[in-house]
């Protein structure tokens, strides 16, 4: 039988716009919903998505993806490459896994509220294929660390963090509640998949994925990787929504939506993927740093992409640019000085030939942030562990839901952007933080941070103990130094030589 | 005397610090309250300088015996605190 080409069929296929009868156009599609934003239906109808694919085509390549993604697993399962992987890798796998399965699951909600409520017909139909691929994406990111249960309690944390109010995973669904769960249609299709996808995706997906290989981690390489060809194809649903706003007269409104979304993105993946790239990864693996990454993947891929698109650039780039020096840092050494209260193992990263690495990546590290690490390795070396851990909480930003920090030592600028709404103080951690607020009071002003939670009595008894209760850490999940302290060993033997 | 929530902004350290002291406190035992979360933990001690406490937004340093309670603070409100030599 003959067959038509792809060409001739798709755009009458997904057509799908039928004039409905029963009920409303209101009724079929509620702005709620589906964010239409008094747009006519016809200009809706000129969504052209980039990236067209049908159902047979669609499976095909799903199945050759799944298949070599497991059969990386299988074949490389007996070898024990967990076993043998330095643990501040392991330590990425386990962070990783509990940061993203479950957002990935929360990801096909999102998927589902455009395939049904889109107005534009080439939407839903792209983001049916978004919903199965986040889908996959959930489940393979819960089956491989799975295997890995047998090893530590932590890796069932890859299920576990988002049902507990781990203060990660407290960060993690604010922005992912905010972004997927609870915007309109056209909205997700802007901040979920133009902003975080587009951008932030590549971060954790291929400069991971790079680091993975070169850790000599093919399982992982792998599986991210594969991830990373759906992300790349679903992504692109933003795109044509952002034309038809910004040819309807409705720039502001898109500008408004991409700019908080990058903004809490970037946040996010400040303290998840700064931290492995920068700190966790074994020096030899490290293929970028960090800002070299940002730079190249995400800072000049938006640049160019908002101004293709007719779109400025976020209001407040510069301080975007600047922030590369300075926050990833900060969110390390918190994680690491709080390490109870998250559930992998951090590495320090900072052996005398990793400051190095990071004062050649950085310039002024040493003075600024190897001032406190001098402190951490002083206390370390002569026998006062109990002063490199904490006593009280960090304050938390009431947008990221993650620590206030800056940079110290010799160039201190630590800053709370306070702001008082209807009678509560809230704290930020930045301007752009604050004006996210600003945008939309009612969206945020009733979310509790873990500070917030902790001063209302929630967390009892309210000390450390208490706290670790409340986040749902186990023992055999606390987190503690990945390399159980040996990096002091470079140090000690400072130490002796100098005597 | 009822306890009161304020966060420590200390000089040369990389985060901000929920800490509890009382209505009754001066500003000095403010300092070192806040001091105990930084100092020898991830801050030099800076032998030979005083601790003062600085409101964050406007600026304006208390003075050293000045009550919580007559500082006009929020709860929760960020204080920094410096090192000076007097």
């Amino acid at each position: 039988m003959a067959h038509l080409k792809r060409e001739d069929w798709y755009d009458l296929t997904r057509t799908t716009n039928w004039t409905p009868k029963y009920v409303s156009e209101e009724e079929l599609f509620p702005e709620e919903m589906s964010g239409g934003r008094g747009i006519p239906m016809e200009a809706w109808e000129t969504y052209d998505e980039p990236y067209k694919v049908t159902y047979p085509e669609y499976v095909t390549t799903q199945r050759e993806k799944d298949s070599g993604a497991y059969s990386v697993k299988a074949a490389l399962e007996r070898d024990a490459f967990v076993d043998r992987a330095d643990p501040g890798w392991v330590s990425t796998m386990i962070a990783h896994y509990g940061a993203i399965a479950l957002a990935e699951y929360l990801a096909v909600t999102a998927e589902g509220r455009m395939a049904r409520f889109a107005k534009a017909p080439g939407n839903r139909n792209m983001a049916v294929f978004g919903m199965m691929d986040e889908n996959r994406h959930c489940q393979l990111q819960l089956f491989f660390p799975h295997a890995n249960t047998q090893r530590s309690r932590q890796w069932d944390w890859a299920h576990k963090a988002y049902h507990s109010n781990d203060w990660a995973a407290i960060a993690a669904r604010s922005f992912f509640d905010d972004v997927t769960a609870t915007r309109d249609a056209v909205a997700v299709s802007i901040m979920l998949t133009f902003a975080f996808e587009t951008g932030f995706t590549n971060m954790q997906f291929l400069g991971l994925a790079a680091d993975a290989a070169e850790a000599g981690d093919h399982t992982f390489a792998s599986l991210i990787s594969s991830i990373q060809t759906d992300e790349s194809r679903h992504a692109q649903q933003g795109g044509p929504s952002l034309k038809i706003l910004i040819e309807n007269g409705k720039k502001e409104e898109a500008q408004a939506l991409v700019d908080a979304a990058i903004w809490r993105a970037w946040k996010l993946f400040s303290v998840l993927s700064g931290p492995i790239l920068d700190y966790y990864t074994p020096l030899e693996a490290r293929k970028q740093s960090f800002k070299e990454f940002m730079l190249e993947w995400i800072v000049a891929q938006f640049e160019r992409q908002l101004l293709d698109m007719g779109l400025d650039k976020p209001w407040y780039w510069d301080e975007f640019i600047r922030a590369l020096d300075e926050t990833h840092h900060g969110m390390h050494l918190g994680v690491w000085y709080w390490r109870p209260t998250v559930w992998w193992n951090p590495a320090a990263g900072v052996t005398p030939e990793e400051r190095e690495w990071l004062e050649e990546k950085y310039p002024g590290w040493n003075d600024t942030w190897g001032q406190c690490w001098d402190v951490i390795v002083d206390n370390l070396l002569n026998g006062k562990p109990e002063l490199t851990g904490p006593e009280t909480l960090p304050l938390v930003c009431n947008m990221s839901q993650l620590p206030i920090v800056g940079t110290p030592g010799n160039g201190w600028n630590v800053k709370d952007y306070q702001y008082e709404y209807e009678g509560r103080l809230y704290h930020f951690g930045s301007e752009p933080d604050r004006w996210c607020f600003q945008q939309d009071p009612e969206r945020y002003k009733k979310h509790m941070s873990l500070i917030d939670r902790f001063l209302a009595g929630e967390i009892q008894p309210a000390d450390l103990a208490g706290a670790l209760i409340y986040m749902g850490l186990e023992p055999g999940e606390i987190g503690d130094d990945a390399h159980n302290y040996e990096w002091l060993e470079a140090y000690k033997q400072k130490v002796d030589s100098a005597a | 005397m009822a306890l009161f929530p304020i966060h420590s902004n200390f000089e040369c350290d990389f985060v901000i610090q929920l800490v509890p002291v009382d209505t009754e406190d001066s500003m000095d035992q403010v300092a070192e309250k806040c001091a105990y979360h930084s100092v020898n933990r991830r801050v030099h001690p800076q032998p030979g300088k005083i601790l003062r406490v600085r409101h964050h937004e406007n600026g304006i340093i208390f003075p050293r015996d000045m009550k919580v309670e007559e500082a006009g603070l929020r709860p929760t409100e960020t204080l920094d605190i410096l090192f000076m030599d007097e």
